[in-house]
């Protein structure tokens, strides 16, 4: 069964905002919300280190990461168990999803999220420019909204907005239940973390830190499992580590395979705004 | 509630001030998400069953909302 799940590599993420902007473009999310943000650890405020700036010659203390953070579509969510009438659920495919129409404001699914990624529309959302802008119809006052892993996308076959305009190639998106996608082999391969997992709602996204990995190259913006043989990062040859190259990579066909036809490098193809 | 660095990590001794800001002005029962949502991460945590949760606020969800349409529901358990 397909599970979706993110990997985000913090040692590539390089805080540009890339993709909290593409997600706010694409998901048409009102003035003032942000499902995805990119956070700073470090100083107090977003964009600022914490330490000292060196002084005298010596080396200061200067230090800042960034905590890129949206919904992280638990697999024991909490939002999903408390919601009275069904409205946030649980896909076949593991993205926890809500339903507009049914939600009725009652917010104790964000109360119950420990990650604060649900956003409510207290007032009438607007919009800039007014008619939206992205793929995603505009949702109402009185509801809460956030993060669907761009499940729209993901139906058509399509990475999420931000995985295909991160330009560091930090987030990759896949199946977690396909060992040999690019997300499961770095889950396996490198040291990953998943946030306050003491709350035990075992979230699909998953943090790299520590050992930076290859991420992933945007050859197109499809998703891994559309791509055919077209794979360059994932079919085991020197971008994915060791124990991948040494494997019976039976699927490996071609090697270095050439990018064609509708590979189309970084910049997805984004409707022209307000079309929902 | 649109802090410019949400979403952001709730350390979990401060979630309850969070959570209550969260629900101040709801038109539903404050006191009763907020249960809800403590036991709702003891249920991911594994301290409570599904079942457990379903059937502890079955009788006050039914009297808050109407209906009590949570995926939580065991098999074969009685509605009314
Ligand atoms: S991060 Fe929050 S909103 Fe997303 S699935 Fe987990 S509990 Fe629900
Ligand atoms: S997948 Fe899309 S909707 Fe989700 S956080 Fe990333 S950009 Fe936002």
């Amino acid at each position: 069964m397909t599970n979706y799940g993110l990997v985000i590599d913090q040692e590539r993420c390089i805080g540009c905002q890339a993709c909290a902007v593409s997600c706010k473009q694409e998901n048409n999310v009102p003035m003032g919300q942000f499902w995805n943000r990119v956070l700073t650890e470090g100083g107090d405020k977003i964009d600022t280190p914490s330490g000292g700036y060196p002084e005298d010659g010596g080396s200061g203390s200067l230090d800042m990461q960034y905590q890129p953070t949206a919904c992280q579509h638990c697999e024991n969510a909490p939002c999903v168990k408390v919601c009275p009438v069904n409205a946030t659920y649980t896909r076949d495919d593991g993205i926890v999803e809500i339903d507009y129409d049914k939600c009725i404001g009652c917010r104790y699914c964000m109360a119950a999220c420990p990650y604060n990624a649900r956003v409510f529309n207290w007032d009438e959302p607007e919009h800039m420019p007014e008619e939206g802008t992205g793929d995603v119809a505009a949702r109402p006052q009185g509801v809460v909204e956030k993060c669907t892993f761009c499940s729209h996308r993901v139906d058509e076959g399509l990475d999420p907005a931000c995985v295909v305009n991160c330009p560091a190639d930090a987030r990759i998106f896949g199946d977690l239940d396909d060992e040999s996608s690019t997300v499961s082999k770095y889950i396996n391969e490198y040291e990953t973390d998943q946030l306050l997992e003491d709350r035990g709602t075992n979230p699909k996204t998953h943090y790299i830190s520590g050992e930076m990995s290859p991420g992933r190259p945007q050859t197109s913006d499809k998703l891994e499992s559309e791509l055919d043989d077209v794979s360059p990062w994932s079919d085991g040859t020197e971008d994915v580590p060791s124990e991948a190259s040494g494997s019976d990579s039976s699927d490996s066909g071609g090697g270095h395979h050439s990018i064609e036809g509708d590979a189309v490098p970084h910049v997805p193809a984004v409707g022209s705004g307000g079309d929902d | 509630m649109n802090n410019p660095q949400q979403p952001r990590l709730t350390p979990i001794d401060e979630w309850e001030d969070e959570a209550t800001a969260m629900l101040d002005g709801v038109e539903y029962d404050t006191e009763l998400g907020l249960r809800m949502a403590r036991d709702a991460i003891r249920v991911s945590n594994g301290e409570l069953s599904d079942a457990e949760f379903h059937e502890k606020y079955h009788d006050e969800v039914l009297a808050e909302f109407g209906e009590d349409e949570r995926p939580t529901k065991p098999e074969g358990f009685d509605d009314d």
